[in-house]
């Protein structure tokens, strides 16, 4: 059994569960299990939001330990399913390394996602769907949906430009509010409140919550906490962006 | 009354719909987030006429999509992560966080005040719901895991 390709690759399957929004005790389970698959029953393992670290005792006595850091990163559902697939067929059928090596860069490779009209043309109708929701007519849905394609636009550039989550959730807010100001003064839509709350909802920070709860009860406190923060940072500055809206639409004397 | 619930949960499926592609989910799971989504919404509306608070309600609608999310990863042997994040969106509390917000610059501190804490209870509430199930589901699972090793 070569190690350091087995370390290699158990690495690389955890690192990339993490790029894809994985939860913490599913990375580490995952590489201490595909680790004593192969046999190296002294894997350590341990994860953090933005660094992942793993470690084997080779036979001969030398620890071997790898360390990557992990950058910012999205959710990708589609993803996140195919890792976890390959990380049980690889626990049950115990594939020769070389095959799991390649079976992961296959994984990859394929980037499967919807095309940037389609994922525009999602964020109009779930926001409009919401503005629905929080009792919106159809014309407020229209608007609002509007200002969620503002808020889409903003999240994918700002996200392909590589900016903090903070700062694109703010501009996200910001630009969206403003846009359902303008179209409510254009009498396009009669309640900005339900407008802005339909559009707000494509940037509030659901999923990092919930993520963070479970990351608590698996006893990850570190994650937990840190991911918590980070909700209540985002849902701060989501209040601030819409509250730095409607003052400048105050001070033009719109609203 | 019917018509109360059916539009609301209508609205609740499609929204989670929109996000399960945003998610980037393919296939057939993401019928069952928007079903998520609308057994949530339906759950808060019921227990509605039976504990009258938001939180509450919250609470019981975070407890049925938890469970339903840990049977649907069971079923179907995928993440519990992607049926249970975009299930919850219609109950996070969008809404509380720009009310409160609005009070706050209007200088309405009575207002801004029960907005704030109802706010934070209600992500509270989901968070408990969340903890209870999970952490349950991990118990059964583990004594049955202990179970099949000590035999």
């Amino acid at each position: 059994m070569d190690y350091d390709t087995l370390l290699q690759f158990a690495t690389e399957l955890g690192y990339q569960l993490q790029l894809c929004g994985a939860e913490i005790y599913r990375i580490e389970e995952s590489v201490r299990r595909v680790l004593s698959a192969y046999g190296a029953s002294t894997g350590e393992v341990f994860a953090i939001p933005n660094c992942l670290i793993v470690s084997v005792n080779h036979p001969d006595g030398r620890p071997l330990t790898r360390i990557r850091r992990v950058g910012s990163h999205g959710t990708d559902i589609y993803r996140l399913e195919a890792l976890n697939d390959l990380s049980r067929t690889i626990c049950a059928q115990v594939p020769p390394l070389p095959e799991a090596i390649a079976r992961l860069e296959a994984i990859c490779q394929t980037q499967i996602s919807y095309s940037f009209s389609f994922q525009l043309f999602c964020y109009f109708f779930a926001t409009l769907a919401f503005c629905l929701f929080f009792g919106g007519t159809w014309l407020d849905a229209l608007a609002s949906g509007i200002c969620g394609v503002v808020a889409g636009l903003c999240l994918i550039f700002l996200g392909r430009v590589g900016t903090n989550l903070i700062f694109k959730t703010f501009v996200g807010g910001l630009f969206s509010a403003l846009t359902a100001f303008a179209l409510s003064a254009l009498g396009f839509g009669q309640n900005y409140d339900v407008i802005i709350i339909g559009a707000l909802m494509s940037l509030v920070p659901g999923i990092a919550f919930t993520n963070a709860m479970r990351d608590i009860i698996t006893g990850d406190m570190i994650t937990g906490i840190s991911k918590t923060a980070e909700a209540v940072f985002v849902g701060v500055f989501i209040a601030l962006s819409t509250a730095a809206a409607l003052w400048i639409a105050r001070l033009l004397g719109v609203v | 009354m019917p018509e109360d619930l059916i539009l609301p949960c209508l609205y609740a499926f499609f929204a989670s719909l929109g996000f399960g592609f945003l998610y980037n989910i393919h296939g057939f799971g993401i019928f069952l987030c928007g079903l998520g989504g609308m057994l949530g919404w339906l759950v808060y509306l019921i227990t509605a006429p039976l504990v009258h608070s938001p939180i509450i309600q919250s609470f019981f609608a975070a407890l049925v999509i938890s469970a339903y999310s840990e049977i649907m990863s069971r079923v179907r042997k995928a993440p519990v992560t992607g049926y249970l994040l975009i299930a919850f969106l219609p109950l996070v509390p969008g809404g509380g966080i720009y009310y409160t917000m609005k009070y706050c610059v209007d200088g309405m501190t009575d207002l801004f005040v029960s907005k704030g804490l109802e706010t934070m209870g209600i992500a509270g509430a989901l968070a408990a719901g969340v903890l209870l199930v999970s952490s349950t589901v991990r118990l059964i699972t583990d004594f049955h895991r202990h179970r099949k090793d000590s035999c």
